[in-house]
């Protein structure tokens, strides 16, 4: 049947591209081995909350709570019992991820609860205030460690994590899309479009509600495990408030119920402060050093770049040709006045004297990226848009039909 | 009076907000087939009377029995199910949705596959969407929307929202429709259609129609019974020939105009 073949054709390049990834990255070192790892991770996470505050509209931001829960009680678990099985440890980092989706789905659906009576911000108040609770009711029992934490007992060299945790990725992805591309996905968006009317259309508001927080949580609990079990070392600060922030900002970031932006948004944000934090000249291996005039004229430039865009695109409504050129003048007079401004600014005694370790400023990039982000593109990046082959035959100017066929 | 089978009966339904007796032991019966008005004055309890009838407010006292069931504080979800389904005042479409994708939100009421299958894009709920889809593409036809299937639902015009949400009720397959204003900001032309498209739903679809509504000629030319509430209290019932020269409905609603 063409239906199972194009199934099987997909499954397999899936697995095949994250045994890929596991051989490719294996070669290198293992710091960007770690790197590979976490992304996959909070791609994981990213999509998974997504399905609970894109898609169900229910504003969550405790989400690294569902990722202590799993990777707590699988490093717990796998402490106690990891001697007596014989499962080998490939298998046991599977029915490890399982069982920490299990536990952190039971904690999601408690969550859930309050969201059948809370809405909006107030919602957002008692997710948060979940989170904390664990963490410090987590911090203080002895038997996980408290405070300094956990070691999960390593079995034998770091455990192949790289094909599990990009398969989890990718079955979360697909779960997500899936239900979105079949009709029994569409209640979830009409509970975060209207809850009344959904409930009058005979939508079971407080099922779907609890069910997407099942979900969500089950999925971010297996990265959990996953964390625990590959990191072998856990502590209440891995999953702080920050976390949960970090993971909410790639899902506005990518553009609020898209998943692709989602994806887009969680490889974007955990890529590029960690290859700030390795900024380096690379010829003498010592951190590249920004002098103060330089670092005062970017800023400034940085600001009036984006000011001028922002005005173009709140003021100008010309056809797109004439509109990317403006761009690229505003950009340009933004590099224009960093020049100018570098050069004057050198003559200020007091500012030519600083100088800035580019690595040290990398949360500063960080957010302004942000910041600038969210001026220009309020939706997200992708906006509601998904990934598909008919859209982007469609960015390119053709016909999708073509595509199709 | 008839002896069609009666769908709706409401029994001293009575609902109190603190001291405010919005809806006051109202009775009423609505027979299979039934094209039936509720009107009165602004904050008579009208709508209050529909959130009674569809579960958003459970009666304090009095009983509401569809198809000879009680229905009275039950979820809305539930009566929806059981084939209550309803329109809003200030319409209520799921915006960022596209105009299909509201009615099949409706049609999905009466879906049959597992949502596993939808989760592992398994043939079952394929097929099921592709149906719901057809089905909610033959009720785009019949309100004359079908042309607009692919746009976003909160960037059709008013008149043509207000058709969406009857679509989107009509999709749940219900024995009892609301509609709450369904005539609310059209034009004269747009209330004409409209008049044809809700016999079209009683004659052709059998469904039984409840409606509020403030133009008078929309609904004394449209509905066969009329129920009028004044301040929560049933002030007169009966045929619109008989409302139209009700002194007590002259005096409260209608003027003396009409």
């Amino acid at each position: 049947m063409k239906f199972w073949g194009v199934r099987g054709v997909s499954i397999l390049a899936g697995l095949g591209f994250a045994f890929g990834l596991e051989t490719m990255v294996s070669a290198g070192l293992p710091n960007i081995y770690r790197l590979v790892v976490l992304a996959g991770l909070f791609i994981t996470l990213a999509v998974s909350l997504n399905l609970i505050n894109g898609i169900t509209g229910q504003f969550s931001i405790g989400h690294a709570a569902f990722y202590m829960v799993g990777a707590y009680s699988a490093g717990f678990v796998s402490n106690q019992f990891y001697a007596q099985q014989s499962l080998g440890p490939q298998l046991w980092l599977v029915v490890m991820m399982v069982f920490g989706a299990f536990m952190a789905g039971i904690s999601g659906f408690v969550v859930g609860l309050p969201s059948l009576r809370l809405r909006g911000d107030y919602l957002a108040i008692v997710t948060l205030g979940f989170g904390e609770i664990l963490r410090i009711v987590v911090q203080n029992i002895a038997p996980l460690g408290g405070a300094y934490g956990m070691n999960v007992k390593p079995f034998g060299s770091p455990p192949k994590a790289i094909w599990i945790v990009w398969t989890l990725a990718m079955v979360c992805i697909a779960v997500c899309r899936n239900l979105l591309r079949t009709a029994h996905g569409l209640p979830f968006l009409a509970v975060r479009e209207d809850e009344v009317a959904s409930s009058a259309m005979g939508v079971n508001v407080p099922k779907t509600k609890v069910t997407s927080f099942v979900i969500g949580s089950a999925f971010a609990g297996a990265a959990g495990a996953l964390f625990a079990l590959y990191d072998t070392f856990i502590s209440p600060d891995t999953f702080k408030m920050d976390v949960s922030f970090i993971i909410l900002t790639m899902v506005v970031l990518g553009g609020t119920g898209s998943i692709t932006g989602s994806v887009l948004a969680a490889v974007a944000l955990f890529a590029i402060p960690e290859w700030l934090r390795t900024l380096q000249d690379p010829v003498t291996k010592v951190a590249i050093q920004i002098p103060g005039p330089s670092l005062v004229a970017t800023m400034l430039a940085v600001i009036v770049a984006v000011a001028l865009v922002k005005l173009i695109q709140d003021r100008f409504y010309g056809d797109k040709g004439k509109k990317l050129g403006l761009y690229v003048g505003a950009v340009g007079a933004g590099v224009a006045v960093q020049f100018l401004l570098a050069a004057l600014l050198k003559g200020v005694p007091q500012l030519a004297k600083l100088s800035f370790e580019a690595a040290a400023l990398r949360m500063v990039i960080f957010s302004a990226t942000l910041i600038i982000l969210m001026l220009l593109r309020p939706q997200g990046i992708l906006a509601h848009h998904e990934f598909s082959w008919a859209w982007v035959s469609k960015l390119f100017g053709r016909r999708p039909s073509e595509a199709n066929a | 009076m008839s002896e069609k089978p009666v769908v709706l009966s409401l029994d001293k339904a009575t609902i109190q907000f603190g001291g405010l007796i919005a809806v006051n032991s109202v009775t009423f019966d609505l027979y299979k087939g039934d094209l039936f008005g509720l009107i009165g004055p602004n904050g008579a309890g009208k709508t209050t009377c529909f959130n009674l009838i569809t579960g958003v407010y459970k009666p304090t006292s009095g009983s509401i029995k569809f198809n000879g069931k009680e229905v009275g504080g039950l979820a809305p979800a539930k009566i929806a199910e059981m084939g209550i389904c309803r329109t809003f005042q200030n319409i209520r479409l799921f915006p960022a949705l596209s105009v299909l994708e509201n009615v099949v939100v409706g049609a999905y009421l009466r879906h049959k596959t597992s949502v596993y299958g939808a989760y592992t894009y398994l043939p079952p709920a394929i097929n099921e969407t592709e149906s719901l889809k057809k089905d909610a593409m033959d009720l785009l036809e019949v309100m004359d929307l079908a042309d607009m299937a692919g746009s976003r639902s909160a960037d059709l015009p008013y008149g043509k929202q207000r058709r969406l949400e009857i679509a989107r009720a009509m999709a749940t397959k219900p024995d009892l429709i609301l509609l709450d204003e369904p005539a609310a900001g059209m034009n004269p032309q747009e209330k004409e259609d409209l008049q044809a498209t809700v016999r079209r739903i009683r004659d052709e679809f059998g469904k039984t129609v409840l409606l509020i509504e403030h133009d008078m000629r929309f609904v004394m030319g449209l509905c066969e019974r009329i129920v009028v509430l004044d301040h929560g209290e049933e002030i007169a019932q009966g045929s619109p020939e008989a409302i139209r020269s009700d002194p007590k409905v002259i005096e409260a609603y209608l003027g003396e105009a009409v």
